[in-house]
């Protein structure tokens, strides 16, 4: 009995055996683009982060084993900080909203158009959306929302209004141009999920008795959950983490995180503090993300 | 409970028909089986009926009620798909449920009627699994349940058992007819095979190019096929191409190498004009000592064992034709070469042209 006992467990064990070296050989093909990874990410964050542990000092870069943390209790002791956190999470969370709202709808036409010309054309739309540099598309928005701009031209010479609606340098003109900027990836978030919906549920939905509205939020939208989920999260985590559209669509008046980071490192040259607040973007960011995402697979009944 | 009245009923994607003016009434009650090649226009009528495909013309009447225009949900039907659209994110209660659900049933009254719905199908126990968990044929009973738990007017099936295995086939074949007896509910069911439709229906409609060419039970369908087409989509044929001896209808002759042969035909034909003879291989029947109306000299060319039966394919008149005895003992055997003599029933033969 022991006999062929091992002698059977031998031969379960060869194909692990060689799928494991397999793996080890593979392996290595994952090291060119690790090292980039480390050399050119994880390094300088890493010590970006070690810095915001040293005492702020204007115009010092060097790493020192000073340790203190005066420039974290200086971020939640002044309003300025801890209100620009509060800002930078609810921006980011009404852009996911705008974004999942605006989305969904041209995602699943996209999804649901079979003519493969019709469908190439869209999809060349929202990708071309993405072709042009951030700047050059914030100043396109600049010349719409403007207060020379043509929607206030319009209105002015329409008479609708007699003084130009703020519509930039305010927190409208920040979320309207991250909205312009994140679109395109919640949309191609959402395609592929929901092409992968096969139409017979709907359909099986609808002979049961469901109207096409109910059809849509009993079946369609549930299991859009997964395409939901990810591009809401890829979406908050580049607008929170976004400076060039605050920078030129908020005019400095919009006081995100990074908004202040690049103040402290650019224009103060303390880089400690600015690392500081860095740090605290980060760990805010992940934080946000975490709680979401375990609401939204609680919600969705463990399934994403 | 109701039946149903398809009248020139038509559908056209840009120009190409896909169902040209089709009239059909399925009875109360029946087991009525679309049957048709690939692309010959089933599902389409199928989807029709069920409101998923507007109509290009032509009327859908079900029961009393002209439902042509009427969206699937307000037609009170139940349709199940070739891939059973289990809801992945429901368990089976709540799929089940749905329907129930939707018609705003008081809680206690789905619990009950999910309960029966499941116990009818085999399924007691399956509340809380998910799709996912279900194998092939679980989740088309769990289908069939669902829509059976609203009890539609009409059940409507796609293709139901091509995704399943040979075994799980036949056993759900059986399976599916019995219910639908038990119920009694009409039933249109789409197929491209031909043993699902024989077995299964009260009558069969043949579908081809759009058009159903044949109505009737399965047996006038495979006994007496109206055209050549549905003679050779349904079981196996041998179509000798011969010509007409004399007279038409059930009191005709064609000649089959110079050989006066009796058998059925259509109408209006004229002695001379060439026609195709079909007979099963099954009703063609070998030997010297046979007592058959029609006796013809032919000769064997070769012989296949296929267990149960012996196929022999012979020549008779220059045309090739297949012979299928069953393997008994004491049925003689042929060898290639040996002349010998063939003969069928002549009311098992037909004349059609082509
Ligand atoms: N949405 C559509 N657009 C254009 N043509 C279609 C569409 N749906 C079906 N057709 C065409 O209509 C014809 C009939 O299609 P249908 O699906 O009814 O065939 P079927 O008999 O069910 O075939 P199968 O056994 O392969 O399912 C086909 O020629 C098909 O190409
Ligand atoms: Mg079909």
């Amino acid at each position: 009995m022991t006999m062929v006992g091992t002698e059977s467990e031998a031969r379960v064990e060869r194909p692990i055996r060689a799928a494991r070296a397999n793996g080890g050989r593979l392996w290595w093909l994952a090291v060119p683009a690790a090292l980039i990874f480390i050399v050119f990410f994880v390094i300088p964050v890493a010590s970006l982060f070690g810095l915001s542990f040293n005492k702020s000092v204007a115009g010092v870069i060097g790493l020192s084993s000073q340790f203190t943390l005066d420039n974290f209790i200086r971020i939640f002791t002044r309003a300025t900080y801890y209100e620009a956190i509060l800002r930078s999470i609810w921006v980011s969370a009404i852009v996911s909203t705008a974004s999942l709202l605006f989305g969904y709808p041209l995602a699943y036409v996209i999804a649901k158009t079979v003519n493969p010309g019709r469908n190439t054309l869209l999809m060349i739309m929202v990708l071309s959306a993405m072709q042009l540099d951030m700047v050059i598309r914030m100043f396109g928005l600049m010349v719409l929302l403007g207060d020379n701009g043509l929607i206030n031209g319009f209105l002015l010479y329409t008479g609708l209004v007699s003084q130009p609606l703020p519509l930039m340098y305010n927190t409208f003109g920040v979320i309207v141009g991250l909205v312009q900027i994140t679109l395109p990836f919640m949309v191609l978030s959402l395609i592929g999920i929901i092409k992968a919906i096969h139409p017979s549920l709907e359909e099986a939905a609808r002979a049961l008795g469901a109207s096409r509205i109910q059809a849509f939020f009993s079946i369609v939208l549930p299991l859009s959950m997964p395409g939901i989920l990810a591009g809401t999260l890829l979406v908050f985590a580049l607008s929170i983490s976004s400076y060039v559209v605050p920078a030129l669509m908020g005019g400095w008046k919009v006081m995100v995180l990074p908004i202040h980071i690049y103040q402290q490192i650019a224009e103060v040259g303390r880089w400690q503090f600015g690392a500081a607040i860095a740090v605290v973007l980060f760990v805010t960011s992940i934080i946000a993300v975490a709680i979401y995402h375990q609401a939204a697979i609680r919600t969705s009944g463990g399934r994403t | 409970m109701s039946d149903i009245h398809l009248k020139k009923l038509t559908k056209s994607y840009g120009g190409h028909l896909a169902v040209a003016g089709i009239n059909l009434h399925i009875a109360e009650g029946e087991f009525f089986s679309l049957l048709g090649p690939s692309g010959c226009g089933k599902s389409t009528t199928l989807r029709m009926i069920a409101g998923f495909v507007q109509p290009t013309s032509g009327e859908i009447i079900i029961g009393a009620d002209d439902v042509t225009s009427l969206p699937p949900e307000k037609r009170d039907i139940g349709i199940v798909f070739q891939n059973y659209a289990i809801f992945p994110h429901m368990n089976v209660a709540d799929n089940i449920a749905f329907g129930l659900k939707l018609r705003k049933r008081p809680r206690d009254e789905i619990r009950r009627r999910v309960t029966d719905a499941l116990r009818q199908v085999g399924l007691s126990g399956y509340e809380e699994r998910y799709q996912r968990e279900l194998s092939g044929g679980e989740q088309q009973r769990v289908a069939l349940a669902r829509v059976l738990v609203t009890e539609p007017r009409i059940l409507l099936l796609d293709e139901p058992l091509s995704a399943l295995d040979k075994s799980l086939r036949e056993e759900m074949k059986y399976w599916i007819k019995d219910l639908q007896k038990k119920l009694g509910i009409t039933t249109v069911y789409v197929t491209h095979d031909q043993d699902e439709a024989l077995t299964m229906s009260d009558r069969i409609g043949v579908m081809q190019k759009a058009q159903v060419v044949q109505v009737g039970t399965p047996q006038e369908i495979y006994e007496a096929p109206k055209t050549l087409f549905v003679t050779t989509f349904i079981g196996h044929s041998n179509v000798m191409d011969v010509i007409v001896g004399s007279g038409s209808g059930s009191d005709m002759t064609v000649l089959i190498d110079g050989n006066p042969v009796p058998t059925r035909g259509p109408e209006n034909l004229v002695p001379g004009q060439p026609v195709k003879l079909v007979v099963r291989p099954e009703n063609v029947v070998i030997g010297p000592d046979q007592e058959t109306p029609v006796r013809l000299p032919a000769t064997v060319l070769s012989e296949t064992y296929q267990g149960s039966l012996i196929r022999y394919r012979l020549s008779l008149g220059g045309q090739e034709i297949i012979a299928e005895r069953q393997n008994q003992s004491g049925n003689e055997r042929f060898n290639p070469g040996t002349p010998v003599t063939v003969g069928w029933d002549p009311g098992r033969s037909e004349a059609l042209v082509a």
